[in-house]
């Protein structure tokens, strides 16, 4: 069902002959019977009529044009744009690299050249190659001496620790306890372990004038000796008179108060 | 009838082909065939002769520097148009921004504010072509571009749909209320129903 807005829509194109045969006969009887789409169609012609007074003044126009020497002129510029050497187009390209709205885009468009360059290298450059060349340190003598300390005084620390915990084992430990622990196989390696780095640290702790600390070695050393000598078949009693010794000579107390001095001086 | 029309399609695309292979001759006959249609739509867009002049000239230069753009078999005629119409807007634009900044430069006191009789105003003409001109100047840029197409170049709806690269449908509907629109605008002064 076409309704009023349908055939109103249509009445330009009516007006224009754009409408079929078929199409024009439809509307010019819709025509007859609507009074309000005739009087549509008169507003339309209306418009047209008033569209149309400019006409004379388009004609007028028109026919100020010589349009003989438009077309040559036309042809006579576009020539001269598309010859290079032509002042007209150099001015164009100088034009078009001072435009000052185009600085933007060229500002934007290299450093997108430039980051994608560097983006290009990162991903395609070849993997770093292993240097061949010979290296030559240069190291001073205070500097080798101060390493050489630094070494000592680790070891050193390293001794104590690991001796204050074994001398812990043998002084807090229950007499019955303490014969069972100095039996085992463990006991008896750690000390044979501590004697052989006492022997290790020995010189160092002689050239680097460690004399707290070498004195404390020396007692530890002492002691470690005597128990891994009689640690297979030591008795109660025995280790009784070692716990007594440990306490009388408060050796891990001395093991603490070297251990903070060493830890004081560290390089 | 025109001269444009007349000439074969054949014979078109063979100077479209000669212009593109640089002969100065054929782009001189193209231009000579088509600068009249150019000019009218250009006119009658801005109804200002040096405006026309400036497009018809814009239009045939980017034609040259774009000759290889055009695609065999289509509408040379709708093509051109096409470079003309966007040329149109864009100076449209142009024009039409620099109106607001000069309207901006008006001292507040020059400003009319109140709601202005333009019936008793001496300055507006009350003849019919004076009013339809501000009437039609008064159309959105597309509406005012495709009254103006069917209207005075006497393009048909299928060609202005090619030259817009828009629907046919579209076309006739945006006419449709470019005519309404003139309507409203000239009810006020002659006696035509809003």
């Amino acid at each position: 069902m076409i309704t009023c807005d349908d055939y109103k829509k249509e009445l330009a194109a009516f007006l224009y002959g754009e409408l079929s045969p078929r199409e024009s006969q439809n509307l010019e009887s819709h025509l007859k019977s609507c009074s309000a789409c005739s009087r549509e169609l008169n507003s339309i012609k209306k418009v047209f009529n008033g569209a149309d007074t400019l006409n004379p003044e388009m004609e007028s126009a028109m026919n100020q044009v010589d349009w003989e020497a438009l077309s040559e002129k036309i042809v006579d510029h576009a020539w001269k744009r598309r010859s290079p050497s032509a002042p007209g187009y150099r001015a164009g390209i100088r034009r078009f690299w001072i435009l000052p709205r185009l600085r933007p885009v060229f500002a934007a468009l290299f450093l997108g050249i430039l980051l994608g360059a560097a983006l290009t290298f990162m991903v395609l450059r070849p993997p770093q190659s292993q240097w061949q060349g010979s290296y030559e340190l240069i190291v001073t003598p205070e500097a080798l001496e101060s390493m050489d300390i630094e070494v000592v005084r680790r070891a050193t620390l390293d001794y104590l620790d690991r001796s204050q915990y074994l001398l812990l084992d043998l002084v807090e430990a229950s007499p019955d306890r303490a014969v069972q622990f100095w039996r085992s196989e463990f006991a008896s390696r750690q000390a044979q372990d501590l004697l052989f780095k006492k022997k290790t640290i020995d010189q160092q702790l002689d050239s680097y004038r460690m004399a707290k600390a070498k004195v404390l070695c020396d007692q530890i050393e002492l002691l470690f000796l005597e128990l891994s000598q009689v640690s297979q078949e030591v008795s109660a009693a025995e280790l009784e008179k070692l716990q007594n010794l440990v306490q009388e000579r408060q050796l891990v107390m001395k093991i603490k108060l070297v251990k903070k001095e060493l830890q004081e001086s560290e390089v | 009838m025109d001269a444009a029309r007349t000439v074969e399609l054949a014979h078109v695309h063979a100077l479209v082909q000669r212009v593109r292979d640089g002969d100065r001759e054929s782009f001189i006959v193209l231009t000579r065939l088509f600068q009249r249609k150019v000019y009218l739509l250009a006119y009658s867009f801005f109804r200002n002769h040096e405006d026309a002049l400036d497009i018809v000239q814009e239009t045939f230069l980017r034609f040259h520097q774009k000759a290889d753009l055009f695609e065999e078999g289509k509408n040379f005629q709708n093509w051109l148009l096409q470079i003309a119409k966007n040329l149109c807007i864009d100076l449209y634009r142009k024009q039409h921004k620099k109106d607001q900044e000069n309207l901006l430069d008006v001292p507040s006191e020059e400003v009319q504010w109140g709601d202005g009789d333009t019936k008793t105003d001496p300055t507006h003409s009350s003849d019919l072509k004076d009013i339809f001109g501000r009437c039609l100047s008064r159309l959105s840029e597309r509406q005012r571009l495709i009254f103006v197409m069917r209207h005075y170049n006497q393009l048909p709806y299928t060609e202005i749909a090619q030259i817009l690269n828009i629907a046919v449908g579209t076309v006739k509907s945006l006419n449709f209320k470019a005519i309404q629109n003139l309507k409203a605008l000239m009810s006020p002064y002659v006696g035509v129903q809003p």
